[in-house]
């Protein structure tokens, strides 16, 4: 090619390749913790928009992972009485309360024979780090039977290695059916109410046929009981994401 | 230390104690939807005409979606005992409110029951029936003050723009 002075023509390097990452976007969107929705009731919205606020600026300075109901997690926080000023515990999550700034969750663990439950709240500044260990999903949203199951099902090394994660897509499903120990329970786990899917009740035919006695069929079609909350959610989330990028 | 909240509070509680139990409440309340779909305006008590209205609003919502979804035809199956107003609901009542978002329906009190109760009655009607109007919306009279001096305002108006 022929220049303008005669010299060699000025190298143009070739354009960079813009690589849009759909999948980190993806995972962005779909996740909404559910301590965001607010619940129906006829408390002033503005109390939920004040304390979104103040869980996004947390949210902005602590990175709080997506967790559901079944992961391990391992959880430092800070106590003045330790030697080193901080305390680390490993333990399952059995359930997750609390809407706003007082969202809480339940970590469980067996640690030398005895069971360990430990509530903490996600949104307190005494909590240094949450690493999620392992990431499974199980059949129900309230693991609360672990307690009346057998101990093997809730121990957990404390030194457990963070189990690498394949995909950023999907959160696997463990189908675990837990074994009990024998009655009495703290509750009757074996009622339609609790409506748990994760036991292998070995309990005999006409104690689960008796337990259906106090079943509601009427209540799934109880249309006023049921709560919409997709639009909601669409809000928020978009809500989050615009303050998250800020 | 009190463990229970006494019986006798009730703060909060959105749903009315109707029949003898929730079953019974429901069944009731299944009865009246059915009712109110065949015939476009009953009357009835007040409390169960309040109770059954947002029943039958979410059943309008729901028979929206179409027939072809599993759960809006198990609603619809639920909630009308008599199966020839499933076709009714899906192919007159849904495609008449489609453009409303809400708000299909309109309760209007009645004087008390005849008999020995006197019980608070209503009259619950679906917007948009066959049926003759209940409330007929009345005009201000021509010969009050202030609609004489608009008359004769409107007048000047005219003729000032006439000429």
């Amino acid at each position: 090619r022929v220049s303008s002075d005669g010299k060699p023509p000025k190298f143009q390097p070739p354009p960079k390749p813009v690589i849009i990452d759909r999948k980190t976007q993806k995972e962005e969107r779909r996740f909404l913790s559910p301590e965001f929705i607010p619940p129906r009731g006829r408390t002033d919205p503005l109390k939920y928009y004040i304390e979104r606020k103040d869980m996004i600026q947390r949210r902005k300075v602590f990175n709080i992972p997506e967790f559901y109901v079944g992961h391990v997690l391992a959880v430092t926080t800070a106590d003045p009485y330790a030697s080193d000023k901080s305390k680390r515990f490993v333990g399952i999550c059995i359930q997750r309360g609390g809407k706003g700034l007082g969202a809480t969750f339940v970590l469980r663990n067996v640690i030398e024979d005895q069971g360990v439950e430990i509530c903490y709240e996600l949104y307190s500044p005494r909590i240094q780090a949450i690493e999620v260990l392992k990431l499974e999903k199980r059949l129900d949203e309230n693991l609360m039977y672990l307690r009346d199951a057998l101990p093997e099902y809730s121990t957990f090394d404390v030194n457990m290695k963070p189990v690498p994660r394949m995909d950023h897509e999907e959160i696997p499903v463990n189908k675990l059916q837990v074994r009990m120990k024998p009655k009495p329970w703290s509750k009757r786990w074996e009622r339609p109410k609790y409506n748990i899917k994760g036991i292998k009740f070995e309990l005999p035919e006409h104690k689960m046929k008796a337990a259906q006695k106090w079943s509601q069929p009427w209540l799934e079609f109880d249309m006023l009981r049921e709560y919409d909350t997709s639009k909601i959610e669409e809000k928020i989330r978009k809500e989050l994401n615009e303050e998250l990028e800020k | 230390m009190r463990l229970s909240v006494a019986a006798a509070i009730s703060h909060g509680r959105v749903y009315r104690r109707l029949g003898l139990s929730p079953r019974s409440r429901l069944d009731l309340l299944r009865n009246l939807v059915t009712a109110l779909v065949r015939h476009e305006r009953i009357e009835t008590p007040w409390a169960r005409a309040d109770e059954m209205r947002g029943y039958a609003e979410r059943l309008i919502d729901y028979a929206k979606r179409g027939d072809k979804d599993e759960r809006a035809m198990r609603m619809a199956d639920f909630w009308l005992t008599e199966k020839d107003l499933i076709h009714k609901l899906f192919k007159v009542l849904a495609p008449r409110f489609q453009p409303h978002p809400g708000s299909y329906t309109r309760l209007l009190q009645i004087p008390n029951r005849d008999g020995l109760d006197r019980a608070k009655m209503a009259v619950i009607e679906l917007k948009g029936n066959a049926l003759p109007p209940l409330v007929r919306p009345r005009r201000d009279s021509d010969k009050t003050l202030l609609n004489q001096l608009l008359k004769g305002y409107r007048q000047d108006a005219q003729r000032a723009a006439a000429t």
